[in-house]
């Protein structure tokens, strides 16, 4: 069972990062390389706030997070990518892997590369058969996950402001001349991203820890996002659940050293196979 | 002249900051009117109207020269949506409809709720499109796209509807029906339509003043019913001229020559 | 005096013309003249920063040929440092090989390594390819972690190899060194300058442009993408080896991601798509955080936190990417470009026509 449990929890921190990249993708055909950044900065937020507060009340470190979201996002958006429209593919590429150094070297300034775990009650709750055992924070976090995609689901699904946000990515301009302001569906895209990022950043901090090595997760997430499909949502959870297994099995069955090349492995395997994802569509491949 | 809704003055649009598309346009369009606005390809007709509905920044496109006055606003490089919420809707060219969305989320993501236009008032007037509501826009086939496309603008509740080639890639008979129905709507809500065409005859038909454009500038104007008649237009424009006979080589080129520039 | 405008070219030789401006042949060998007198006029230090600029030149020059030129964006060039660094441990201690045998080896073992990630190119494109480049970086750092835990006498300090000695001359200390890297890195810029006047060259930039609109030119796709990738991979190894050599010391943990991305870095802020920009990026990117650390000196001492000088380093790297991709895509060179132009022109001023934002 603790297979299982470590399993699920790792499939829902990398899905929640995959997600964000494929919101990304289809909003702007900008592939993130900065979210594994993003996500544990936010954890770090979560954790400062936290502090400050106190530690009594969850609503501090939480509207912090959601603070530093709607802040990065708006301004990632607004400063940075608005104004690389019909630049070559690679410079909006090479911009977040800036900001993703930027935000490195922001734990190394802000927090002075603390190693953090995020502790928000980690009692173990139940205890399984075989000794296993799930905290609340664990359990907190499937239910934040799923929590998190139904509301996508029904939010791309069933509002107008949905309907809007997937008619921008299919065409902005028309969009625009339908009354949207593209600006601020695309400025939501990266607020959504990084609330997703951080949520992860904030589950991964509770289960393991904060530091300027965890920021690799970023890249376990662009692995599942790629092994889903970059322009599909059910291939994230998809890709995440696949890489999360990859990572599990080689730690336990052959090198822990290996666990960082574990998702790149698979990205080439999937990629010589079946290049456009699991659920992916094959016409994105020539788009970016 | 009586209520001008939109007036054009010497418009001079620059793309890439190298490229002039179109040069010196002037144009007014009076209120409640159909104006049809024909020419040859790249005549600079597109461009024209894109001015007016705004461009995105990342077009790189840029009104160098002149006025467009919408109302007694000056609206020159305002963002497509500013110009959509002031009720100034363009039906483009080509990519019209979001092909990835069903029929019903596309006319939803263009409904702005209040005014007299409602979804059943659209789906009176195209009555196709009841049939295909949930299905994706991207499998529909051109005209039922064109309608969805006049649907959708409709619900922006536009006062002035700004249609690009509303003829393109359809056929004659789908032609002729869509232009009475535009014709029709037109007339019982009240709508100023700016109709861009290369199919002059069709668009002059229903158009009550017409302009004829050609390298960027307009060569010739005046009431829809003149322009048809005038033999000049109907030379180069309607196909086929006046008069049956066959001319010589030597006669057409006399009327290219003959042709003048205003603007 | 009369005088053409240096745009103006009235025949195909003239178009080859490296140094075009008169004053340009002057500005060359002044700098070569300065280069060569430099060490006796500053200190040690300096020097040793200078080679660390010129050594580190040879790889971007590398890096320029493949994304700059061809459009191949990698980010996997720190691996390919890696691969020429530890060809050098592996031929040097445990076979004994001497200087002339380790670097055409490294060289050769960049060139296989560069033809294996060529592959997928060919496939893929964009964000696809970057990824796979990044897939390699850490695939290498993997083996190269290996490597050094099982063969290492103290795994944490890495790996000591002896200065280099081409016949009776041994290259050891900061001068000798100046010199070794100042002839090579000029070679080198030959080299690379002559390639891109040339067929690859142009077949490269064709390929960056639109790669099918080349292909359909008649330009092998195949070949002069993997030729790409080899020369490039082959400029990295090599200099992955120098600089391994004039450290003496070799370890996995220099090989990071964020080393990668400094050679981004350098190709971003030198211009992409100019020899003299890769020259510039080098010089200006190794520089920088030696000069934040001078800053820093500056400051009272509870603000040089350890941590913090280093962070403010990583993060100078970042902020120099975000803001010349967005205010000067063309970078350093570009600046160059105006100024040179500037003087062309004088004393007759007039604004040019904006051309360059596309």
């Amino acid at each position: 069972m603790e297979f299982a449990a470590t399993i699920v929890i790792l499939t829902c921190t990398y899905a929640l990062l995959a997600a964000g990249t494929v919101i990304l993708y289809k909003a702007g055909r900008v592939v993130n390389f900065a979210h594994g950044e993003l996500a544990i900065v936010g954890g770090y937020v979560f954790y400062s706030a936290g502090l400050m507060s106190g530690g009594t009340s969850l609503w501090f470190p939480v509207a912090g997070a959601v603070v530093f979201s709607i802040i990065m996002g708006m301004f990632i958006y607004m400063a940075m990518m608005r104004r690389l429209v019909g630049e070559p593919f690679y410079v909006a590429i090479l911009v977040t892997v800036g900001i993703g150094i930027v935000l490195k070297s922001a734990i190394l300034v802000i927090w002075r590369a603390e190693r953090l775990t995020i502790d928000v009650g980690v009692t173990p709750a139940i205890r399984m058969a075989g000794g296993a055992t799930l905290s609340y924070m664990d359990i907190a976090s499937v239910v934040l996950t799923v929590a998190f995609f139904a509301g996508l689901y029904l939010f791309f699904r069933f509002t107008r402001l949905g309907v809007q946000f997937r008619g921008t990515a299919e065409n902005a301009l028309l969009a625009s001349q339908r009354g949207v302001d593209v600006n601020f569906v695309l400025s939501l895209a990266w607020v959504i991203a990084i609330l997703a990022a951080s949520l992860s950043g904030v589950l991964y901090g509770g289960r393991a820890f904060l530091s300027t090595e965890s920021v690799t997760i970023g890249l376990a997430g662009l692995t599942a996002a790629l092994v889903g499909g970059l322009d599909s949502l059910r291939g994230a959870v998809a890709g995440a659940f696949i890489v999360a297994c990859a990572q599990y099995l080689t730690v336990r069955l052959v090198d822990p050293v290996l666990s960082e090349a574990v998702p790149f492995l698979l990205l080439v395997i999937v990629m010589s196979i079946r290049p456009w994802g699991l659920f992916g569509t094959q016409e994105e491949l020539d788009r970016v | 002249m009586t209520d001008i809704l939109l007036q054009v003055r010497q418009l001079e649009v620059v793309y890439h900051r190298v490229a002039t598309a179109v040069q010196g346009v002037s144009l007014e369009v009076p209120k409640g009117s159909i104006v049809a606005l024909v020419g040859t390809n790249g005549a600079g007709k597109t461009t024209t109207l894109r001015a007016i509905s705004g461009f995105l920044p990342s077009e790189d496109a840029e009104i160098t020269d002149g006025d467009i006055t919408y109302g007694d606003r000056r609206i020159n490089g305002q963002l497509p949506h500013q110009m959509a919420r002031a009720g100034v809707i363009l039906v483009p060219e080509r990519d019209k409809v979001f092909g990835t969305l069903s029929v019903e989320d596309n006319l939803e993501f263009a409904a702005r709720g209040g005014g007299e236009i409602t979804l059943e008032r659209v789906l009176g007037y195209f009555p196709l499109l009841t049939q295909r509501k949930s299905q994706l826009a991207g499998y529909l086939s051109g005209g039922e796209k064109q309608m969805l496309a006049i649907g959708m603008a409709l619900l922006c509740r536009p006062t002035l509807l700004l249609i690009d080639e509303l003829s393109l890639g359809l056929a004659p008979i789908v032609i002729k029906d869509l232009m009475a129905l535009l014709h029709r709507i037109s007339k019982e809500l009240g709508l100023t339509v700016l109709l861009v065409e290369q199919n002059a005859n069709a668009a002059l038909a229903i158009a009550d003043f017409g302009y004829v454009m050609e390298g960027g500038r307009v060569v010739f104007y005046g009431k829809a019913s003149e322009l048809i008649s005038h033999p000049d237009v109907r030379e180069f424009y309607l196909g086929g001229a006046a008069q049956s006979e066959t001319k010589s080589y030597r006669d057409i080129k006399q009327y290219r020559r003959k042709r003048r520039w205003w603007g | 005096m009369s005088r053409t405008g240096y745009n103006l070219r009235t025949n195909y030789l003239e178009s080859n013309e490296v140094i075009r401006r008169p004053y340009q042949k002057v500005l060359v060998a002044m700098v070569l003249a300065v280069a060569v007198l430099l060490p006796a006029a500053t200190s040690t230090f300096f020097v040793h920063l200078l080679n660390l600029c010129f050594l580190s030149a040879i790889g971007a020059l590398g890096l320029m040929l493949l994304t700059g030129f061809c459009g191949q964006i990698s980010l996997g060039h720190a691996a390919f440092l890696a691969v020429g660094a530890f060809t050098t441990v592996i031929l040097t201690v445990h076979v004994g090989a001497p200087f002339v045998v380790v670097i055409p080896a490294a060289a050769v073992t960049g060139a296989v390594l560069g033809f294996i990630i060529g592959l997928p190119s060919l496939r893929f494109r964009g964000v696809y390819l970057a990824i796979i480049t990044l897939a390699m970086h850490y695939t290498v750092i993997f083996l190269a972690t290996s490597y050094q835990a099982n063969f290492a006498k103290s795994a944490s300090a890495g790996i000591t190899i002896p200065d280099p000695s081409i016949g009776p001359l041994v290259i050891k200390g900061e001068y000798t060194w100046y010199y070794f890297s100042l002839v090579l890195l000029t070679l080198v810029t030959i080299w690379c300058v002559n390639l891109i006047r040339t067929r690859p060259g142009r077949a490269w930039m064709a390929i960056r442009d639109r790669d099918i609109a080349a292909e359909a030119l008649g330009i092998n796709l195949t070949r002069y993408k993997l030729m790409a990738f080899m020369v490039s991979s082959t400029l990295a190894s090599v200099s992955g080896s120098l600089l391994a050599y004039y450290s003496n010391v070799v370890t996995v943990e220099t090989y990071t991601i964020d080393l990668a991305v400094i050679y981004v870095a350098m190709i971003i802020v030198g211009g992409m798509g100019s020899i003299l920009g890769a020259l510039m990026g080098a010089i200006f990117m190794t520089l920088l955080p030696f000069g934040i650390d001078g800053l820093f000196s500056y400051l009272p001492r509870e603000w040089r936190y350890g941590s913090t000088v280093f962070g403010v380093q990583v993060g100078a790297v970042g902020i120099c990417i975000i803001l010349f991709l967005l205010i000067e895509p063309k970078g350093l060179a570009e600046i160059w470009r105006r100024i040179e132009t500037y003087f062309d022109r004088w004393p007759f001023r007039y604004r040019p026509l904006d051309t360059t934002r596309h």
